[in-house]
């Protein structure tokens, strides 16, 4: 019952649980601000309009009728959504066409299943479609077809001589339309398959090992679509009927697509491909090549504002939507919408079809006096009803969280993906500290000595915590290095390291010492304090004995 | 193989900062029936309680059959029959759950000897054990203990509740068990005259202490109860160490005596005492003599 | 080790026939569900499937606090070990009950999924791995919030394991929502387990009978 020897394994037992529920506890905690925030946010702190967009030839603009200019719309719909909680996220991401799905394309259709997707066992694409063909006598037949792609080669079975594909990207935005494209990492090069009668792959130039260009998605590239909603508002002209005097619009400059799965979509020459780097680029459909620049991620505004350039990962959400007109289908260029880490900021921005920022634009709000502009990340903060108090309430829970893992929040601030931000537990991506680490104006010590001023509260509230168990550590006898541990570990975890040492203290009623006076432990054979030996003078036992060993 | 088959050393046990033990050094040689003897509360359970492992330590070791208590495997166990005080059963268990479970778990059954302990005790097999009187708990109790024929016997007040017949059954039954070789028993028990049947040895505890650890016969030897009449008044000091007890009514002194011995006499001699005379005493007789409060408190040196 | 599984089985059979009962609805509403997508479905997927989570974590939980609480106000281990059984076995035998009891919901109901899966969906992994996915985590957490109960439950006091036990299980299946499915939840899982086990443990072995 001893258990002395497995101390450091019941300390690090508890440590973890209570680390855990505590962590999970504040995480709720912070995700109840951090709604309540997002919920007050009026609409013009997370909208932005872009007009005119500069895409839509000038004599459409000009014309004496137009009653709308052009433009590009962008608001997010709410940062906080479940749907970027894990569950959601998972739900989400694996189904079909999701995120983390390697199902492209499921359906039911005809009592046969048709699908596409990636079979990680053989590395290969799995098709299985319906084709339709016109017989001479102009009736229809259908015939499923089942193929395997590989990077060498198209067969009716898994075949080893097709190659393998390790981890594609693919572009499911023309799957009804029968066209798959895509990108192979571990290949760097990108292929297409055609589906008509006859399946066609078409392989692309493999890319240099000295070209930097890391693509992370193709064709409509989005991210969180649920955070964020972007569209293309066309150009609105007024004409009359003839017999009858009454204004009717007629829209110029559609846009194609208008949201992702529009069947009116009609493919232009190009797609999209978005680089690591947050660089947009056109891919040639038909030989497969870079086509040159489009553009590139618009940077939000952060409450500490970063001067680095802004990578998918550092998003919580991105849109972005080419643009060709119904008139000619020639590209015209592109529009680009992200939302911050954190939510609260968005950015939008046109780039032409050279791939030249035309304008950009950032949710701002007007501060009180209603003069200046104040980027909505900040204003979030502070600019409406409330908001201070939930703010405080924010810092102050980010406060009770260990200051060693804030610590390393700090330092991981711009490592960890931002939509798992949201998820995180133990580190917080998108605290105050964390902002602060990303801050790329002022140098390396004056921001670090800033963050330690945000976590003030929390090294105050640790040493506090860690002299209150240093002492009773001492009252409880425990040796020197076990008191410099608890120490240390109050100091590092705050209150979880103070919850661990109550829940793992000795259990033990101290008795007081007949020579010092103070209360020592009656486990020990000398008093901690004074060395004594041990002594109850409250029990008084006769002098005499009667004792014998055995006969 | 080690010839003590309980030991115990140093223990100290505090209950809530209340001191209970303070530095218990017992022996319990194998074949040896020791009856552990103390007033209410002064800690005779919680010894067996340490022994069997159900209650740790404060500080000190306790061994069974040559293992530390706490460290106790089932095959030792297995050579261990207890009878505990409240006769702890699983209340809601029927008779007979309650007997197959320990039978399946027992390493060795004395089927016979069971079977004719229940026949004995004409124990109901279909009632739950919560509705058992007292005695029958305590029978159930120990026909358990007895079946798995141990090497060594603890028990702890194990005829609380029984009747004037139950008890002399298990006495009985107590001796049968003396009477196999090596079998050793610790007998904890209010009823000293059924101690003092079947003991051969005796433990005493008094205020945390094990004042009294010798052989019953010996300890009848060396505890004395002595009247003695002086011609005048009584001296003021007897100049005796180890008194345990000492009365004066006028002349009379009645003064009982630890580790009687001829020195002893001698001292007494010197007083010239009118009479002097030995009054007999049970075990029950010392017992309460050892236990009174306001016992002689002078530090021994 | 036999004898004291099935003491324990045999002392909480409420919770074994109770586990039976729920693997059935479970499989009755599985197999409509998948039979009949269209209302069913939506009923059991959208409406039923996190209640079904919380009565699943919270019934097992309530197993593991019953365990130990009644043996601690029972004295049922004091009176184990007056026999040649030693505390660690009894605190496995009770464990392995537990997970049989799990097991009896999960296994039936794993199955059943993947027949249906088999029967009523296209002939590709493409569910294989979710189905996986979702009934490990559900695995994991049920036997989290059961290890919950008996690190709970070893008290006499009636208040601690009630609300105790039941605030921390409901910020422990909290942990679903808030990482979903993947590698995360089940690594995490797994430490809480096993943390929980290790108190458990020492809580068991060295407190008073």
């Amino acid at each position: 019952m001893r258990s002395r020897s497995n101390y450091p394994i019941q300390v690090i037992a508890a440590g973890f649980l209570v680390l855990a529920f505590l962590s999970l506890s504040l995480f709720w905690a912070r995700w109840v601000c951090k709604s309540i925030l997002a919920n007050n946010m009026p609409m013009d702190y997370r909208t932005v309009d872009i007009t005119p967009s500069g895409l839509v030839p000038g004599d459409f603009e000009s014309d004496p009728n137009m009653l709308r200019r052009s433009g590009a719309h962008a608001h997010i719909i709410h940062p906080e959504a479940p749907q970027s909680l894990g569950f959601m996220d998972y739900v989400i991401g694996s189904s079909p066409a999701g995120r983390h799905s390697d199902v492209y394309l499921l359906k039911y259709d005809n009592e046969a299943w048709h699908w596409i997707y990636f079979d990680r066992s053989t590395g290969l694409i799995a098709c299985r479609y319906e084709i339709k063909e016109r017989m001479p006598d102009t009736t229809i037949t259908r015939k499923m077809v089942q193929i395997y792609v590989g990077p060498e080669g198209i067969s009716e079975t898994p075949d080893e001589d097709t190659g393998r594909f390790t981890s594609p990207i693919v572009d499911v935005s023309d799957i009804d339309r029968g066209q798959l494209t895509l990108y192979d990492k571990k290949l760097r090069q990108f292929f297409a398959v055609k589906f008509r009668k006859e399946v066609e792959l078409i392989k692309g130039p493999q890319l240099p090992e000295d070209d930097p260009r890391r693509p992370v998605d193709i064709g409509l590239l989005s991210k969180n679509p649920s955070v964020l909603d972007l569209y293309w508002m066309p150009l609105e002209i007024k004409i009359s009927e003839n017999n009858q005097d009454r204004a009717l619009y007629r829209s110029r400059g559609t846009h194609i697509p208008i949201r992702e799965g529009n069947s009116n979509y009609r493919p232009d020459r190009y797609t999209l491909v978005l680089d690591e780097s947050g660089q947009i680029d056109l891919l040639d459909r038909e030989t497969l090549e870079f086509a040159g620049p489009a553009g590139r991620l618009p940077a939000p505004e952060t409450f500490f504002p970063t001067d680095k350039r802004i990578t998918p990962g550092d998003l919580l959400a991105y849109r972005v939507l080419s643009i060709a007109l119904k008139e000619d289908h020639k590209y015209r260029g592109l529009i680009a919408a992200t939302v911050s880490r954190e939510g609260t900021a968005l950015a939008l921005a046109v780039f032409n079809e050279r791939g030249a920022c035309f304008e950009s634009k950032d949710t701002r709000a007007k501060n009180s006096r209603g003069s200046r502009n104040v980027p909505s990340s900040s204003a979030v903060f502070f600019g409406t009803p409330w908001s201070p108090v939930i703010t405080i309430g924010k810092f102050l829970l980010e406060n009770i969280h260990p200051p060693i893992l804030s610590l390393a929040s700090y330092f991981t601030a711009g490592s960890i993906e931002a939509a798992s931000g949201h998820r995180a537990m133990f580190l917080l991506p998108n605290s105050f500290i964390a902002m602060k680490g990303r801050d790329a104006r002022v140098n390396i010590a004056a921001r670090f000595l800033f963050a330690l001023l945000l976590i003030s509260p929390s090294i105050v509230l640790a040493i506090l915590l860690a002299m209150r168990v240093s002492k009773d550590a001492a009252v409880v006898g425990l040796p020197q290095k076990t008191r410099r541990f608890w120490k240390l570990g109050t100091l590092a975890f705050g209150p979880a390291g103070y919850i661990t040492y109550k829940l793992t203290r000795p259990k033990i009623t101290l008795v007081t010492c007949a020579n010092c006076g103070k209360p020592r432990r009656p486990d020990m054979d000398k008093c901690h304090r004074c060395g004594s030996k041990w002594d109850v003078p409250e029990l008084i036992p006769p002098a005499w004995r009667v004792l014998n060993g055995a006969e | 193989m080690n010839d003590n088959v309980i030991k115990v050393e140093n223990l100290v046990k505090y209950f809530d900062g209340r001191c209970v033990l303070d530095g218990i050094n017992l022996t319990v040689p194998r074949g040896c029936i020791y009856g552990l003897l103390g007033r209410n509360g002064a800690g005779k359970t919680t010894i067996i309680r340490i022994l069997l492992g159900t209650e740790p330590t404060t500080r000190g070791d306790t061994f069974l059959l040559g293992t530390e208590s706490t460290n106790l495997a089932p095959k030792d166990r297995g050579r261990i029959g207890c009878v505990a005080e409240g006769h702890n059963l699983i209340q809601n268990y029927k008779v007979e759950r309650l007997i197959k479970l320990c039978k399946d778990l027992s390493l060795q059954w004395n089927h016979e000897s069971f079977d004719h302990l229940i026949e004995t005790f004409r124990l109901p097999m279909d009632r739950r054990v919560k509705n058992l009187s007292m005695g029958m708990r305590a029978q159930l109790n120990l026909a358990l203990a007895m079946a798995i024929d141990p090497e060594l016997l603890i028990l702890d007040d194990p005829t609380l509740g029984l009747d004037t017949v139950a008890r002399r059954q298990f006495l009985e039954l107590a001796i049968e068990v003396i009477q196999k070789q090596d079998r050793t028993i610790l007998f904890c028990s209010h009823i000293l005259s059924d101690v003092e049947r079947i003991a051969d040895r005796i433990g005493i505890l008094a205020a945390g202490k094990l004042v009294v650890d010798c052989p019953l016969e010996q300890l009848k030897e060396r505890v004395k109860k002595l009247r003695i009449i002086f011609g005048e008044s009584p001296p003021e000091n007897l100049y005796l160490t180890e008194i345990v007890n000492q009365q004066i009514h006028g002349r009379e002194m009645t003064v009982t005596v630890a580790n009687w011995n001829r020195q002893k006499q001698a001292i007494l001699e010197t007083f010239k005492p009118s009479s002097c005379t030995e009054i007999p005493m049970s075990l029950e007789d010392i017992f309460i003599e050892c236990t009174r409060p306001g016992t002689e408190p002078v530090q021994v040196a | 080790m036999l004898t004291l599984i099935r003491r324990e089985i045999r002392d909480h059979i409420v919770y074994f026939i109770a586990a039976v009962v729920f693997s059935a609805i479970l499989i009755a509403f599985l197999t409509a569900a998948m039979y009949n997508l269209d209302w069913v479905g939506s009923v059991v997927f959208e409406a039923l499937s996190v209640p079904i989570l919380i009565i699943l974590v919270l019934g097992f939980s309530a197993m593991g606090v019953t365990q130990m609480y009644l043996d601690r106000n029972r004295r049922i281990s004091a009176f184990l070990s007056a026999l040649p059984v030693t505390r660690s076995r009894i605190l496995t035998a009770r464990i392995i009950a537990g997970l049989l009891a799990i097991l009896i919901v999960l296994v039936p109901l794993t199955i059943t999924a993947i027949v249906m899966g088999r029967l009523t969906g296209p002939p590709i992994p493409i569910s294989s791995g979710h189905i996986a996915d979702i009934l490990t985590t559900v695995f994991l957490m049920t036997f989290a919030c059961y290890c919950l109960g008996l690190l709970t439950g070893w008290t006499a006091n009636k208040i601690a394991p009630t609300f105790g036990a039941l605030g921390l299980n409901l910020v422990l299946v909290s942990l679903v929502f808030v990482k979903g499915f993947g590698p995360n939840i089940k690594f995490l899982l797994v430490l809480v387990i096993v943390a929980c086990l290790i108190r458990t443990w020492h809580k068991f072995m060295s407190t008073s009978l």
